[in-house]
């Protein structure tokens, strides 16, 4: 029997942290529970989990600041789990360092999709191996070619610009990450770049015109309204 | 009327504006004018002093505030004593009547004024009226949306509490059906924070240039989650279309009019979803194919007098005006317009959504 993943859950509400406990259990995880901030602190370091779920309002503290404090010694994956639903909130959480972010009500698959991705990461110490092993990312019918800096549709290069390959290069290498418009921004043109994102919405629309069979219905490159763009990933 | 754009209130009594200089120059020269041709007709002097009162009049009600008026009953003073009271082109204050032709002046600048603030505080107080009777009737509808799917949900799970002895069958059907009245209880909080997000009047809505097919393409993604058997359809411009909105916002409105093009539509198979950039306007369609919109109803569907029991009762579906007047509100914020009609099969709603300044087009 192989060693199941372990995941910590912090989460006040009884019955919310019961129906993920249930979920994730009956899919394989091994889970433990945390009912507030100082216990989730006390369990991160002496379990070592595999994954953290982290709800962010808690009785005794902000969830950011355990999000912090996490960050502060550990890269292990977080998802955070919150009721607060405007956007900013999302973009803080995940600038700071959040692998993931789930907005409640949320449903099971989403859930399990969203751990699955986060553990993968970690596994491959959050590039992902096939960029490692042979310097391309292929997900459907699109591969990034990290050597020969082109994206091929189909085995036919599309052609993008230097900014354009950057673009898609980045989210590449987090593919099915949510990216937001500053991280991807600052990556591209550097900490002091304006945080304007107009630039990266015109490259943004011309990457969907160029890869997309529909660029109203993008196949690969997901906006998340608001928050940034995600990469498809291979299921 | 489009009541989230009241006027603040001024509150100081002599302000300054621009708009209020030029109306008063203009009706000022007006009266000049109008005097000087008169004096070619009649050489008494005798229409001055009522043409004058008349500008007097109309300055004091277009301006905010008293200083225009005041101005303008002390200018035509001058102007009359000096223009167009013999002698002319001479001040002379010792005229008898003079003082009675002064205080006549003021009197009448100072009661227009206290009339014209007057009325416009009790327009304001009208549409802040206005405004809390739709903020109620939309509680209204709101609780009365909450209430029917908590209803359906604490009655399916204490029925499998204290039911032993269901069939699996019976239990997954009563289960489903508490799922899916959560699911609908969500949607319904989804709508109830869409209006807390749009605030009140004196906030404005945070807007940012975003790209059309972005949020057309976020909005299709999580519909066709939902309604899978329904075959949308989105036509993209060519070039990248950018609008000033809250995404979020917009994002509600489109799923609220996908939403109604389903189960409003009843027979709709298909959906046409397809943004323009129309003039100084990006407009966006959302057409479908079934079975259009009652003629009885069409006409009530925007102006807040659809009663809920006419919409339950014409075809037993909740939501059909809570969903459209959430879609309203967010439009109006925006400073843009809503509109709907019947095709030859199905309905189309259009929402313009105004491109402030130069539009960027690529």
């Amino acid at each position: 029997m192989n060693i199941r993943e372990k995941v910590l859950i912090i989460e006040d509400e009884k019955s919310i942290a019961h129906f993920i406990s249930t979920i994730l259990s009956s899919n394989g995880y091994e889970t433990i529970q945390a009912r507030s901030g100082s216990e989730a602190l006390s369990m991160v370091s002496s379990h070592c989990p595999d994954l953290v779920i982290l709800d962010l309002g808690l009785p005794d503290m902000d969830g950011i600041e355990i999000l912090q404090s996490i960050r502060s010694w550990s890269s292990l994956p977080v998802v955070v789990v919150s009721a607060r639903s405007h956007e900013l909130d999302k973009v803080s959480a995940l600038d700071l360092g959040a692998d993931d972010y789930l907005t409640k009500p949320f449903g099971t698959a989403e859930l399990l999709a969203r751990v699955r991705t986060a553990i993968r990461h970690t596994r491959t110490t959050s590039s992902n191996s096939e960029i490692a092993q042979r310097g391309t990312y292929t997900v459907g019918e699109l591969t990034i070619d990290y050597n020969k800096h082109q994206v091929l549709k189909n085995g036919k290069n599309v052609k993008l610009t230097l900014s354009e390959f950057r673009i898609v290069a980045l989210l590449g290498k987090h593919a099915g990450k949510v990216l937001t418009y500053d991280y991807i921004i600052k990556e591209l043109w550097g900490p002091r770049a304006s945080g304007n994102n107009q630039i990266l919405r015109v490259n943004m629309a011309n990457i969907r015109r160029k890869i997309e069979d529909n660029p109203a219905e993008p196949a690969y490159l997901f906006t998340e309204v608001g928050v940034g763009y995600r990469l498809a990933e291979d299921e | 009327m489009d009541i989230l754009q009241i006027p603040k209130a001024s509150t100081k009594l002599f302000p300054v504006s621009m708009r209020d200089l030029v109306i008063s120059t203009a009706i000022f020269t007006c009266a000049v004018e109008i005097c000087s041709l008169l004096r070619f007709a009649d050489s008494s002097d005798g229409f001055a002093y009522p043409v004058f009162v008349l500008a007097v009049l109309l300055i004091s009600r277009l301006t905010t505030g008293y200083l225009f008026g005041s101005l303008a009953s002390l200018l035509s003073v001058v102007c009359i004593n000096y223009i167009f009271t013999y002698p002319y082109w001479v001040l002379n204050f010792t005229l008898t009547g003079y003082p009675i032709t002064f205080l006549t002046m003021f009197t009448v600048s100072i009661i227009t004024c206290t009339l014209t603030t007057k009325i416009k505080q009790h327009d304001r107080l009208r549409a802040e009226s206005e405004k809390e009777r739709m903020r109620a009737d939309l509680l209204r509808s709101f609780s009365h949306d909450i209430r029917t799917p908590l209803t359906s949900i604490v009655g399916a799970t204490s029925t499998l509490l204290e039911t032993p002895d269901l069939s699996p069958a019976q239990q997954r059907v009563l289960l489903a059906d508490a799922h899916d009245e959560a699911e609908w209880l969500i949607r319904v909080v989804e709508n109830l924070l869409s209006i807390t997000r749009i605030g009140d009047t004196h906030t404005q809505i945070c807007k940012h240039e975003e790209a059309a097919e972005e949020v057309l393409s976020e909005t299709v993604r999580k519909f066709r989650k939902r309604f899978p058997h329904i075959s949308i359809k989105v036509n993209v411009p060519d070039g990248l279309l950018l609008v000033p909105m809250d995404p979020i916002l917009i994002e509600q409105v489109l799923a609220n009019l996908l939403e109604n093009a389903v189960i409003h539509g009843e027979t709709t198979s298909q959906i046409r979803l397809s943004p323009c950039q129309d003039g100084e306007y990006a407009s966006f369609s959302v057409s479908d194919n079934g079975r259009g919109i009652p003629p009885d109803i069409l006409p009530k569907l925007f102006d807040g007098t659809l009663p809920r029991s006419e919409i339950s009762a014409a075809d037993g579906k909740r939501n059909m005006g809570l969903g459209l007047s959430v879609c309203m509100a967010i439009i109006r914020a925006h400073d843009g317009t809503m509109e709907a009609h019947n095709l030859d099969t199905g309905a189309e709603f259009v929402f313009r959504l105004p491109l402030s300044g130069e539009e960027r087009q690529e």
